[in-house]
């Protein structure tokens, strides 16, 4: 900063400064509900737990300070790094699908004529369905003897499969799962965006004698960038707290082999079933800065590449 | 009347320090917390903590209106019990006077001892010879204290369909299959032979269960009294050989219980046997339709085992714990264990209690067997082992990887070496040496 330049002219500027925006007090108390609700709800929840990550809790004996101990433990505890790998590829493996389909439904409601609403409705039921219901109604659709999944391949001669028992089975049945679940909502988000996009731009690629295939891709796609980095970013951040369905679905230990162990999960168990306070902040933390590293890739991946052109 | 500026923004610095203060300070007022002297509660009436099917319906109604001075206030915690108890120890306020605390939770408790009234102190010397010994065992502190007094107790026996057994050329009548049936690999060779003739039908529900009930037959578990990590010795490996040997033999049904397929494989015989606690009568009960009168009951092979059972404790808040711990005692009397085993199949920690009428009665869903006879021994017989606070912790590798022996994704040793590294890791971070 140019300090000793600015120093007098900020004394001279600043009392009628103050004077201006204390006159809006009534305004700021206004607004004070959420801020105080943030302060106690958010911010000391967050603070707390930073201090918590550098010390050692059972949740209830006397905190002791260990500096970076529980991070030092954590990048050398291969049940992390496990955790961390199953989270990306159940990220992959929801994400990709859910975007994609939610695309296509979108594109095909848009052209819908008749019961659209009753699309639209159906879609995002799954949204709003109880997570935890839903995770045991999957469940038994994977299940091994009599799970709707197996009965469909017993029918057309495939031997069934322990879905919920072997590694790849569990991420398959747990991504089915998310899938299902988002792309309802991402559905109606790119219908949003879809309707945004100017009915001259179509007329005149019609005109010009473009297919649906052409404009799609030339079109709809470049068009909908925004909304398409909007719901990328919402998945990010969903799909690496994954939790509620690997853990109904294969219990606390993330099933066989931990294939099922997401990061979130694996916070859970160090809080909530090691009494492991201090080494869950650190944990949590850890997801923290995760979902800001892909956050910030996904930004650069799908809004860099708009502004190059 | 207006709000005057000057006291509004006195108002939010003072909440905006008091949050940042908090925040900052969290830690050393956690540590006095630990060490300062229990505020008491107020002794106009008696705090009660359970949770939901914790205790016998008709027991808790008498024992309220038998205690009417001061009046027990009885509150159902659902949900994590441990967690909400704990974060109301950190609280501070509205600590229960009176608290259950689940079987699995007891072993990390005890450290935390100077939260709970010895009940030694208050005159429990004179019943505690009434409760099964290893049961109060799991209760007591390694320096003798003792912070619970037993609500119950989950003896294992051998649940098996009398039918298929029958058809299968083995043994059916529970006294014979005691007879027949009397270690794992009498079991196994059984499974093998039902195998034989109704492939079926495999005699093991899941090996990955059956471990842990191997483990709990013995006397030492993952981490010695003197906190040093045994989870890689013989008696470990021997309970995982166990497991393992069902699943070569190919008698392990891989259907973990509770789920889907073991509730529909009990009625169609895919799971013509479960080996596991008292309380799971009510849950192959509340599974079945057709099968019921075909269930029989034996001891458990290899011996019995615990698996869950509860007990009562008096937190150092109670305003009386002399009175509280008059009020435990009626409650957990044999004449009412006998009670709360009618009300809701809890099963009674009092050996007195196993000769009461209410635990004579024959019962129809297991064709007439009395189901006392089969797990009133088994309670008696349970041998006692040290767990330590975090044996949970350390016991949860050696599950995952069991899994993928079962899978056929590794095999036995590889998966042996990586789950006692892996138990090593989390029994080392808590302190084990």
């Amino acid at each position: 900063m140019t300090a000793t330049a600015t120093v007098p002219a900020a004394t001279v500027t600043t009392a009628p400064a103050r004077k201006r925006i204390w006159s809006y007090w009534r305004f700021y108390l206004a607004l004070s509900p959420f801020y105080v609700l943030f302060a106690v709800f958010g911010l000391y929840p967050m603070l707390s737990t930073i201090v918590l990550a550098f010390q050692r809790w059972d949740g209830m004996s006397a905190r002791r300070f260990t500096g970076l101990g529980n991070f030092a433990f954590l990048v050398k505890d291969p049940t992390f790094w496990q955790a961390l790998e199953n989270t990306v590829v159940l990220f992959l493996m929801s994400t990709v699908p859910t975007l994609v389909l939610a695309l296509l439904l979108a594109v095909m409601l848009q052209s819908a004529v008749r019961f659209t609403n009753v699309y639209r409705i159906a879609y995002f039921i799954p949204n709003v369905t109880s997570l935890v219901a839903m995770a045991i109604f999957f469940s038994s659709i994977f299940s091994t003897n009599f799970g709707l999944v197996n009965a469909a391949l017993r029918s057309l001669g495939i031997p069934q499969q322990d879905w919920l028992g072997q590694p790849w089975g569990i991420k398959i049945a747990i991504s089915t799962m998310i899938v299902w679940q988002w792309v309802g909502y991402n559905t109606l988000i790119y219908l949003a965006g879809l309707q945004a996009i100017p009915r001259e731009q179509y007329e005149a690629a019609k005109v010009d004698g473009a297919g649906a295939v052409r404009t799609f891709f030339s079109i709809t796609l470049p068009q909908l960038r925004p909304v398409v980095l909007f719901t990328v970013i919402m998945s990010t951040i969903g799909g690496l707290q994954t939790f509620t369905e690997p853990q109904v679905m294969v219990g606390n230990s993330g099933g066989t082999g931990q294939s099922g162990m997401t990061v979130v999960l694996f916070f859970y168990r160090a809080a909530f079933l090691d009494n492991d306070y201090g080494y869950a902040a650190a944990i949590a933390l850890s997801i923290f800065v995760l979902v800001l590293l892909f956050t910030a890739i996904n930004w650069r991946i799908f809004r860099g590449r708009g502004e190059d052109r | 009347m207006e709000l005057s500026r000057r006291t509004l923004l006195g108002g939010f610095a003072a909440v905006a320090s008091g949050l940042a203060g908090g925040s900052l300070v969290g830690c050393s007022s956690g540590m006095n917390n630990a060490g300062a002297p229990a505020k008491k509660n107020a002794a106009t009436e008696l705090s009660f903590w359970c949770w939901p099917g914790g205790l016998g319906k008709s027991v808790l109604d008498d024992t309220i209106a038998h205690f009417p001075d001061p009046k027990i206030k009885y509150s159902e915690i659902g949900g994590d019990f441990k967690q909400k108890l704990i974060t109301t120890f950190n609280g501070g306020t509205s600590i229960p006077d009176i608290t259950g605390l689940k079987g699995e939770d007891i072993a990390s408790l005890l450290p935390q001892a100077e939260r709970f009234v010895d009940l030694k102190t208050v005159g429990a010397d004179s019943v505690l010879g009434d409760y099964l010994d290893w049961k109060v065992k799991q209760a007591t502190t390694l320096d003798g204290k003792v912070i619970g007094l037993p609500i119950d107790v989950g003896p294992t026996a051998l649940f098996y369909r009398e039918d298929i057994f029958a058809a299968g050329g083995l043994p059916s009548d529970p006294a014979k299959v005691a007879e027949q049936l009397k270690t794992w690999d009498d079991f196994f060779a059984a499974g093998v032979e039902l195998k034989a003739k109704n492939p079926k039908a495999p005699i093991v529900g899941d090996a990955a269960g059956l471990y842990d009930m191997v483990v709990g037959q013995g006397t030492e578990r993952y981490i010695s009294k003197d906190n040093k990590f045994i989870g890689d010795q013989d008696h470990i490996r021997k309970a995982w050989d166990t497991a393992v040997k069902a699943m070569t033999l190919k008698i392990d049904g891989r259907t973990p219980s509770g789920g889907p397929d073991w509730n529909a494989g009990l009625d169609q015989g895919t799971v013509p046997a479960h080996i596991g606690a008292a309380w799971v009568a009510l849950d192959i009960k509340s599974a079945v339709k057709k099968s019921a009168g075909k269930w029989r009951l034996a001891p458990t092979p290899g011996g019995p085992a615990n698996f869950g059972g509860s007990f009562l404790a008096i937190t150092k808040n109670a305003a009386d714990p002399q009175k509280a711990f008059d009020v435990i005692k009626y409650m957990l009397s044999a004449d009412n264990e006998a009670k709360a085993f009618t009300d809701a199949q809890i099963f009674p920690s009092t050996p007195a209690a196993y000769d009461k009428p209410e635990l004579k009665a024959k019962d129809a869903f297991f064709g007439g067997q009395v189901p006392i006879d089969i797990f009133g021994p088994a309670a008696k017989g349970i041998p006692v082992a040290y767990q330590s606070p975090f044996d949970d912790s350390v016991a949860a590798p050696f599950h995952d990887e069991l899994k993928t022996v079962q899978t056929g994704s590794k095999t036995s040793d590889a998966a042996w070496s990586s789950a006692v590294s892996k138990a090593k890791a989390i029994a080392t971070r808590q302190g084990v040496q």
